[in-house]
C-alpha cells in the first residue's frame, strides 16, 4: 500500500514539474498523455495548471518591446566586424594563410575532418619539401624584435550627424566614398566621429562631399582640434 | 522565415556573405533585443551585448553543425553573452535599469515601452528572479520552447532546467498578486 502511495507521489512530482511545458504545448506526445491522465484525477495539479496558464498569459502580455534597428546601428556593427577582422589578420601573422583551410575543416562533417586534416598535412609537407629542395636560400634576412613597428595610419577626425531619414545603404556608400569609418558616437546630440585617412583628399573636399548630400548628412564639421587634427 | 531558410542564411554567413549577415541581423535584431532585455533587465547593456552576439555569429557561423535549430544556437550565444555582461558590469547600487546610460535610440517610443515593461508588476516579479531562472521562465512562457531545447540554449542538463523553473514558480507565486494559491501544491 505504502509503495503504491510512494509511486503515486513520484508520478505527481514528475507531472507537476512538467506543467509549464504542458501549458506551452511543447511536450512530446507520450509525456503529454501522461500529464493529461494524471491531471484528470489530481486536484493539486489542476490548480497548478491554472496558475501556470495565468503566469504564461501574464508573461506573454509583456509583449515584444524591441525597437527596429536603426541603419546607423547596422553600420556600426559592420564597422566592428571589419575592425575585428583587421585585428585578427594582424595578430594571426603567417598563420592567416591557413584561415581558408580552417573554414574548410569547420564546414566538413566531423567524421571526415580527420581525413581532411591528414591529407592537408601530407600536401603541406610535400610542398614544403619541394620548396626547400629547389629554393635553398643563399641570403637570409632577419627581423629583430627591436625593429620599429609599422606606424599607424594618420587620420582626420570629423564630427558628423546623419539624417534620421537616411538609410543604412546611403550612409555606407557615402562613407565608402570618403574612405571614412565611424569610430565613436553617438554623442548626446546624436553626432558621430568619422575618421578619414589624412593622406587622402583634403579635409575641405571631404567635408564638401558630405555636405553635398543633405538627405544623408545633417551637418559635418571637423572634430575638436580643427581640420588639421590627426589621430593615430 | 522557416528554420530551413534560416539555416541557408547561416550557411551563407559562414562563407562571409555580408548581404546574408545583414539579412540575419534584421531578422534577429528585435528578437534578440527583446530576449536580452528580458534576460538582463538592463536597457544599457542590451545594444552592446546584441552586437557581441552578432559578431560571434559572424565569426562562428562555420562552426554551427546543424544539430539544433539556428535559433537555438543563436539564443544560446545570447544567453551566455548576456550573463557574461551582467557579471562584467553589475548593476549600480540601486539595482535599477533606469540608472544606466541611455540606449542609442532613446527617443524611440519602443524604448520607453521597454522601460515601462521593466517597471510593471510582472516585470518587478521577474526582476526578483535570478537571470538563470528568468531565462527559463521567459523561454518557456514567452518563446514557447520545450525544456530540452531550453537546456541546449542555457547549456545545462534538463533536470537543472526543471529545478530552475521549480524555484521560479514558487517565487513568482509569492510575488504576483491574484495568482490565488493557498499553498505549495508540489
Amino acid at each position: 500500500m505504502r509503495e503504491q502511495e510512494a509511486h503515486g507521489e513520484r508520478v505527481h512530482q514528475r507531472v507537476w514539474e512538467l506543467l509549464p511545458w504542458y501549458v506551452n504545448g511543447s511536450l512530446a506526445e507520450r509525456e503529454r498523455e501522461r500529464v493529461e491522465t494524471h491531471l484528470a484525477a489530481c486536484l493539486r495539479c489542476q490548480e497548478e495548471e491554472r496558475i501556470c496558464r495565468r503566469t504564461a498569459g501574464e508573461v506573454a502580455k509583456g509583449g515584444e518591446v524591441a525597437p527596429a534597428p536603426h541603419p546607423v546601428q547596422l553600420q556600426r556593427m559592420l564597422a566592428r566586424i571589419e575592425e575585428s577582422e583587421r585585428e585578427e589578420k594582424e595578430s594571426a601573422g603567417p598563420w592567416r594563410l591557413l584561415a581558408p583551410l580552417r573554414s574548410l575543416v569547420q564546414a566538413t562533417p566531423r567524421p571526415l575532418r580527420g581525413a581532411l586534416v591528414a591529407q592537408a598535412a601530407v600536401i603541406l609537407l610535400l610542398v614544403g619539401f619541394l620548396g626547400w629542395s629547389s629554393l635553398r636560400p643563399t641570403n637570409q634576412t632577419f627581423v629583430t624584435k627591436s625593429d620599429p613597428a609599422p606606424a599607424p595610419v594618420p587620420t582626420v577626425r570629423l564630427r558628423v550627424m546623419f539624417s534620421p531619414r537616411a538609410t543604412e545603404k546611403e550612409i555606407r556608400e557615402l562613407l565608402q566614398g570618403i574612405r571614412g569609418k565611424i569610430t565613436a558616437g553617438p554623442s548626446p546630440s546624436g553626432a558621430y566621429v568619422v575618421e578619414v585617412p589624412a593622406a587622402g583628399d583634403p579635409t575641405d573636399v571631404v567635408l564638401a562631399r558630405l555636405r553635398s548630400e543633405p538627405q544623408v548628412v545633417m551637418f559635418a564639421q571637423p572634430a575638436a582640434g580643427g581640420p588639421g587634427e590627426a589621430a593615430q | 522565415m522557416t528554420s530551413t531558410d534560416e539555416l541557408t542564411l547561416l550557411r551563407r554567413v559562414a562563407t562571409k556573405d555580408r548581404k546574408a549577415f545583414e539579412a540575419l541581423y534584421h531578422l534577429y535584431y528585435r528578437r534578440l533585443f527583446g530576449y536580452l532585455l528580458k534576460l538582463t533587465r538592463r536597457v544599457d547593456l542590451v545594444e552592446e551585448v546584441l552586437n557581441d552576439v552578432m559578431l560571434a555569429i559572424w565569426k562562428g557561423a562555420a562552426s554551427f553543425d546543424g544539430r539544433s535549430r539556428p535559433s537555438t544556437w543563436i539564443f544560446g550565444i545570447a544567453y551566455h553573452k548576456g550573463l557574461k555582461a551582467l557579471a562584467r558590469r553589475p548593476a549600480e547600487v540601486d539595482g535599477d535599469a533606469e540608472g544606466g546610460p541611455e540606449p542609442v535610440d532613446r527617443d524611440e517610443p519602443e524604448s520607453l515601452a521597454a522601460r515601462r515593461e521593466l517597471a510593471g508588476v510582472l516585470g518587478r516579479a521577474l526582476g526578483s528572479l535570478s537571470p538563470e531562472q528568468r531565462a527559463v521562465v521567459e523561454l518557456t512562457y514567452y518563446y514557447g520552447l520545450a525544456y530540452p531545447e531550453i537546456a541546449e540554449i542555457v547549456g545545462c542538463p534538463v533536470n537543472t532546467v526543471k529545478t530552475r523553473m521549480f524555484h521560479a514558480r514558487r517565487r513568482l507565486r509569492e510575488l504576483l498578486p491574484g495568482m490565488g494559491v493557498s499553498g505549495y501544491a508540489g
